[in-house]
């Protein structure tokens, strides 16, 4: 039954912004998985030159995937107020990403380096063959702590502003 | 077995003969006349029945047996079911006999390249890879021992999907030199995570661009742009090889992953 229904999820869905291989989800996942294929949560982008934004940008070689996850930080508080990402790959990666974005919100940036992948792998119940996947949600988010991190650096030695801060230095994770 | 029945005319009369000489031992005596009597029974069968080509096949098993031993000072293979010793000379491994066409257990030290009688190296002309793969296929297809022992049927099939293997790694840049550095035992690391940002950005917005194209021209224009840059990395990694900077070859190893993925996509949206 979970079968049919992951199939038919997958395959009658209208496609998603980030769902890049449009394939069939491939069988047996957990409907964790499925739904968040089908319904990604948090997908898009913020203006990475915003000061306020970490952009963290990783990819894995294994299946050609990038991972693009941003956060949203309120200064103040040093929480995080909003996610997107935006996933070039399998289901699993973005089903992935989607959790990540989903439990970063509302948390603050200490908190969140501490989410680890084999939660994200527990939670979707991802086959050990797709635990690279949650790993790669784990270094989006510490890429995107690390440059947000990396950015407050720089705004506070010079007044010029994040603007012409190099990107590499973000997802140097 | 055949070796040991033979022997036993031998073996009988000298037994007989001890017998003979000592009347007490008569349990010996009644085996070695059972043995005897086997021995003459066996002895017209091979000469009538059989004929030459029983002695032939004979004289091919005794040839077994004796390189048999000596095998293990060299290494030459040899077929399993008639016992031909591969010639040293040849270009083609051993995956087939050559003087009774029986396919041959699967060799793990015979590389790809080896299959295809070509030097071990990354460019090379896949144009001839075809036809030699063909070839292969028409002498080592599951189907063509479908009649033959259960042995040769499991030789078949590994041997058989060694070879499509081997033909869908060295047909494509990629594969190939994925296996090449593994075959220069620098392996390509799957799992990792990298974070070269100005080339997941680069990817991004490809992968970008493929979903959003509004019609097959567009893709096209993206497609020949892929095939560029993977012309380019590939030739960057052919040079990194042959200096052996291999880091510098798994750079050029990511990108035309990259570059073959989105490809993919495009190839699907067309």
């Amino acid at each position: 039954m979970l079968r049919l229904g992951a199939k038919k999820l997958a395959g009658l869905a209208p496609r998603v912004p980030a769902s890049g291989p449009a394939g069939v989800l491939p069988r047996l996942y957990h409907e964790r998985v499925v739904d968040h294929y089908d319904n990604p949560r948090n997908v898009g982008s913020f203006d990475k030159n915003d000061p306020t934004v970490g952009t963290g940008l990783v990819g894995a070689p294994a299946c050609g995937d990038v991972m693009k996850l941003q956060i949203k930080v309120d200064e103040a508080t040093g929480k995080i107020v909003d996610a997107r990402f935006k996933t070039f790959g399998c289901g699993s990666a973005i089903a992935s990403s989607s959790v990540a974005t989903e439990w970063v919100k509302g948390k603050h940036m200490e908190e969140v380096l501490s989410i680890k992948n084999t939660e994200i792998a527990k939670y979707l119940r991802l086959p050990p063959v797709k635990l690279h996947c949650s790993m790669l949600a784990e270094d989006a988010v510490k890429a995107a702590i690390k440059d947000y991190e990396g950015k407050r650096a720089m705004s506070n030695g010079s007044s010029d502003g994040a603007k012409d801060i190099p990107l590499e230095k973000a997802a140097d994770a | 077995m055949w070796k040991r029945r033979l022997n036993a005319p031998l073996s009988a009369a000298l037994r007989r003969t001890l017998a003979q000489a000592g009347r007490a031992t008569v349990p010996i005596h009644s085996a070695s006349q059972r043995l005897q009597r086997l021995a003459e029974q066996r002895a017209p069968s091979l000469s009538s029945d059989v004929g030459i080509a029983g002695l032939s096949h004979f004289g091919r098993r005794d040839s077994l047996w004796s390189s048999g031993r000596s095998c293990c000072s060299e290494s030459a293979p040899e077929c399993w079911n008639c016992g031909a010793v591969a010639r040293k000379s040849a270009t083609t491994p051993f995956l087939v006999c050559e003087s009774c066409r029986s396919v041959q257990p699967v060799d793990e030290s015979v590389d790809y390249f080896q299959i295809f009688g070509l030097e071990k190296k990354y460019e090379i002309d896949v144009s001839n890879l075809e036809g030699k793969y063909k070839d292969w296929q028409k002498k080592l297809h599951p189907d063509l021992v479908h009649s033959k022992s259960e042995q040769e049927k499991e030789y078949a099939a590994g041997q058989s999907a060694r070879v499509i293997d081997a033909y869908r790694t060295l047909s494509k840049p990629l594969t190939r030199a994925i296996y090449v550095l593994k075959l220069e035992g620098v392996n390509v690391d799957e799992e990792e995570t990298v974070s070269e940002t100005e080339l997941l950005t680069e990817i991004l917005e490809l992968r970008e661009a493929v979903d959003e194209a509004a019609d097959s021209q567009a893709l096209e224009q993206i497609q020949s742009q892929m095939e560029d840059k993977l012309r380019h990395w590939s030739n960057s990694f052919a040079s990194s090889l042959w200096t052996r900077k291999f880091e510098d070859a798994l750079t050029c190893v990511r990108r035309m992953k990259y570059y073959t993925r989105v490809k993919e996509e495009i190839t699907k949206k067309l």
